[in-house]
């Protein structure tokens, strides 16, 4: 503990305190507006830190990772766009709460429930980070199977009203998940002979096209000439009830298990966390008829799961030397340029600086309570006050900026407008779209962690089940699948005796 | 000062019309990254480009396409104009390796190459108590237990893959090869002893053989390298006309002019030898190697010539 | 339900179903197997829809589009704004289509239309030219005034 005394006197200096400041706010920015997300801005801004103080890159680096995870609840409460992938589940919720003119409630509950899964996923880092590494380490492809699969049950919650078309929706996105070059035989599958295509379908345009040009486009329906006035807007403050912050804590604690265990797995990630943490408040819920209705515990579970999710997923890469995503693999990579060797030493080769990002972490959370609201309700909700029919142009200007800046090829643009009138078509049908984003997540690691398994066993299936954690974990699948089903069962025998 | 260099960009884009080559460069030049931001490639080509930005006198925006094992990236960058404003910094593996196993639009004649900038050997380690102390042991015991062993490696058809079936062809070994998505992936999966040997990069597995926990007993390199003592070169073992390296470079678009290829190779050269970034390199276990226009050409050549033969061999 | 459009939902998986089938039957080994049972049971859930929309009897009346005007007029616009993109270039295209689509919406208010476009514009020139450094496609006109120079 004592070197975090140390580095927290050296976090708490101008510099990394301004830089957290600034770049928690500009974080919350860059997850709120659709088609930027955080990966991106980091990946963008960390060269111009090469030549500052680590301690100061490292500052904005956190700052834009926790602030964006929230900043991403915002359109998604306000619009019913996700901001990024990890806030498709905050609309579930979220934007029937602002449908009900409880905007500002939700959007409310989604900054407290991102400080709160944020600051649970920093304690973990700083006290448990070594030893949850070597835990992920008993992970090999056959259990990583059992996660995609696991991962994949969740489907159940965000089938809507149909399941059979939110199945099918989860299949296509698997097949969409396949395509590109195949890692373990280099064959191309489903690339029409384009180059472009041997990386597959990027998620990002997919999800901005998906989800963000559906709601464009109904805005453009309604043609609105004259915005919203300030009484209009409903975003007085809502003061918790009493009682109401105490019923959000088990959701809290629950999301922020999940958003860390998942968080620590290399190659997982917060765009399942949110999910997860999601369907697992539902399950656990008295009513889980009213989640997709404007539950707010919906909102917690998905924003304090995406979040817990962040300062876990730097454990495997600042203890092991692993990264567990690209955010992650920046940051060991602005560590090595400033000198440093990651792996199981680097924490020993400076203290200050490690565990000074660590401490960063945990302050960048708390900035979300102090800044978060305030962003949300006096900058993003003012947009609306724009005539409708400048915003449909004004949005669709950044989806295509943030996409074109992906990978800098015009066809993208092509690929996320099929995406949207697409996605326009199947919403009207019944067809639920987070599926299609699941399949496209899990099916590449379903798929290959199964190859790769046996690969290994030499053909022999039987070893995906005989492994203990493997074994847990088709169990717990098997669980979440059969627990709606049984409580529904008993819920209809209490009724009628 | 961002904003004076965008300003000259923009004013540097008016003048278009007449390109001076002495006057080269003049704008923005953009460098095009065949791989996801975050890693060896990445940073090592971020890291020299604030270098050459120094020495240019421009600034250079970087564009990471990653997929296909680099191809994506470089077919995209195939279609750029030579003019001097668009760079490609890549490892060999997407211009040698992959066009082996992948139908790709692009050959060697696609690019224009400029100067190599680092290298740095695969290694084959193995868990402190595996049956073998030295390369030659490691070797023997592999051939000794046809198709018990596993090793990870960055992916089918990469250039580790192919620099390990090199001496396993040479040694008549049949070792099974478990393909992930990198080497921090095959790290972790080696650590948790998923698979029985690493195989892939040196700086991602050296902290641990400073530890004690892995042994490499193997470089796929022709001589030592001395980050790794336990290790031996092909060399030693006979095998010196089997190495296979990873190595850096920057290439340009098909007709380039070869007074740009001629002025930015004699940048790129200071630049590496620059002592920050040799000491950069030392932190990653790489080493600067500039190899400069046609030599470059020809290096890349017999490098696709001989992994060819080993792809048919291997029946890629 | 709208009984005629979910018959041609399902149809259409079954095709995306059947065709992706197909497509894998050529890839090698594992790869293949996967993709192709993936696109059987495309098809499978496909063809549940339609045989399940064709067997009900209620057909409620479900528009798939609430304003075809306003939204084909937004659809063609867009789609025009992406394919101009690059020839045009990023800022010329992007004020082009802040003043267009409104006006297309019936938006009269030109000149508070131009102010939205140019405040927005500056601040994405900040953000993505100044800040990031990040290429977008090149503004044509700047060549042309270049080449006239």
């Amino acid at each position: 503990m004592e070197f975090f005394t140390t580095a927290l006197g050296h976090v708490l200096t101008l510099g990394p305190l301004s830089a957290m400041t600034g770049s928690t706010l500009l974080g919350v920015f860059i997850g709120a507006l659709p088609g930027l997300n955080p990966v991106m801005a980091i990946a963008l801004l960390l060269p111009l830190t090469y030549s500052m103080d680590p301690l100061v890159a490292l500052a904005m680096v956190a700052g834009i990772y926790n602030g964006s995870m929230y900043g991403g609840a915002i359109p998604a409460i306000l619009l019913r766009i996700p901001g990024t992938p990890a806030s498709i589940a905050t609309t579930f919720d979220g934007f029937p709460m602002a449908d009900k003119g409880e905007a500002s409630k939700a959007l409310k509950i989604a900054c407290w429930s991102s400080a709160v899964g944020g600051i649970a996923s920093a304690v973990a880092l700083m006290t448990m980070g070594p030893l949850l590494a070597r835990l992920t380490l008993f992970f090999g492809p056959a259990e990583y199977f059992w996660i995609a699969i696991f991962g994949m049950a969740s489907v159940g919650v965000m089938v809507g009203s149909d399941p059979v078309k939110g199945i099918m929706a989860a299949v296509l996105g698997l097949l969409i998940g396949t395509m590109g070059i195949d890692n373990l035989s280099g064959q191309a599958r489903f690339t029409f002979g384009q180059t472009w295509m041997l990386g597959g379908l990027d998620l990002i345009v997919v999800l901005v096209g998906l989800y963000a040009l559906p709601p464009v486009l109904q805005l453009a329906e309604k043609a609105d000439l004259r915005g919203l006035s300030a009484a209009q807007l409903k975003l007085a403050d809502a003061p918790f009830k009493p009682g109401e912050l105490r019923g959000l804590i088990p959701t809290w604690l629950r999301a922020s298990g999940i958003g860390i265990g998942v968080g620590i797995l290399p190659g997982a990630g917060g765009n399942i966390a949110a999910f997860l943490s999601y369907n697992a408040a539902k399950n656990a819920s008295s009513d889980p008829e009213s989640f997709g209705k404007g539950n707010p515990q919906g909102v917690a579970a998905a924003e304090c799961g995406n979040n817990a999710d962040n300062a876990a997923s730097m454990i495997p890469a600042l203890s092991l030397g692993i990264p567990g995503n690209v955010v992650a693999a920046l940051v060991l990579s602005a560590l090595t340029i400033h000198g440093l060797q990651p792996g199981p030493q680097l924490f020993h080769q400076n203290p200050v600086l490690v565990g000074g990002f660590m401490v960063e972490m945990l302050l960048t959370s708390v900035l979300i309570f102090a800044l978060g609201g305030a962003v949300a309700t006096r900058v993003f909700a003012q947009f609306q006050r724009l005539p409708g029919v400048l915003l449909v142009p004004s949005i669709l200007i950044l989806m295509c900026v943030g996409v074109y800046v992906i990978n800098g090829r015009p066809v993208d643009l092509w690929v996320m407008l099929g995406a949207g009138i697409a996605g326009y078509l199947l919403e009207k049908v019944n067809v639920p779209l987070a599926p299609i984003i699941l399949g496209m997540i899990l099916g590449p690691m379903a798929e290959q962690s199964v190859r790769r398994a046996l690969l290994i066993s030499r053909g022999d299936a039987t070893d995906l089940l005989t492994r203990p954690i493997s074994a847990g974990l088709a169990i717990a699948t098997l669980l979440v699948i059969l627990w709606p089903v049984v409580k529904t069962l008993r819920r209809r025998r209490a009724a009628r005796a | 000062m961002k904003l004076k260099a965008t300003i000259l960009g923009m004013s540097a884009l008016v003048a278009l019309a007449a390109p001076a080559l002495a006057e080269y460069p003049e704008r923005a030049i953009e460098l095009t990254i065949p791989a996801g931001a975050g890693g060896g490639t990445d940073t090592s080509a971020r890291k020299l480009a604030i270098l050459l930005e120094e020495k240019l006198g421009t600034s250079i925006a970087i564009l990471n396409v990653g997929g296909g094992g680099g191809s994506v990236g470089a077919s995209q960058f195939m279609q750029a104009k030579p003019d001097g404003y668009s760079l490609f910094a890549t490892w060999n593996s997407p211009i040698t390796t992959v066009p082996q196993v992948q139908n790709v639009a692009y050959s060697l004649d696609s690019f224009t190459p400029i100067a190599s900038t680092s290298e740095t050997a695969y290694t084959l380690c193995v868990k402190a108590d595996f049956p073998a102390a030295t390369g030659e042991e490691f070797l023997a015991e592999l051939a000794a237990n046809p198709g018990k062993y596993t090793y990870g490696n960055d992916g089918i058809g990469g250039t580790m893959q192919l620099a390990a079936e090199r001496i396993f062809q040479a040694k008549e070994i049949d070792a099974i090869a478990i393909p992930f998505g990198g080497a921090g992936e095959t790290l972790q999966n080696f650590l948790g002893n998923h698979v029985d040997i690493y195989g892939g990069s040196i700086s991602t597995v050296l902290p641990y053989v400073e530890t004690g926990e892995a042994k490499c007993l193997l470089v796929t390199s022709a001589a030592d390298v001395p980050a790794l003592p336990d290790a031996s070169g092909l060399e030693s073992l006979g095998l010196g006309d089997k190495e296979t390296l990873l190595w850096r470079a920057i290439l340009g678009p098909k007709d380039l002019d070869p007074a740009i290829v001629e002025k930015l190779a004699a940048v790129i050269d200071e630049a590496v030898n620059d002592p920050s970034y040799v000491e950069f390199l030392a932190t990653k276990g790489e080493v600067p190697n500039v190899v400069k226009g046609d030599a470059l050409g020809d290096r890349l050549q017999s490098e696709y010539d001989a992994l060819a033969e080993v792809s048919k061999r291997l029946g890629l | 339900m709208e009984k005629r459009q979910d018959i041609a939902l399902g149809l259409i998986f079954v095709g995306i179903g059947i065709a992706a089938a197909w497509m894998a039957r050529g890839y090698s080994g594992a790869s293949g197997t996967y993709p192709m049972v993936l696109g059987v049971i495309l098809a499978l859930f496909g063809g549940t829809v339609s045989i399940k929309a064709a067997r009900s009897g209620r057909t409620e009346a479900r528009r798939l589009i609430d304003a075809p005007g306003h939204f084909f007029t937004t659809a063609l616009i867009a789609t025009a704004y992406v394919a101009l993109v690059v020839p045009l270039g990023f800022y010329t295209a992007s004020v082009l289509l802040m003043l267009a689509l409104p006006l297309a919406l019936g938006f009269r208010r030109l000149g508070y239309a131009l102010i939205v476009a140019l405040v927005f514009m500056a601040l994405i020139y900040l953000v993505f030219s100044v800040l990031l450094e990040k290429p977008l496609p090149r503004e044509a006109i700047l060549s042309i005034l270049g080449a006239g120079a």
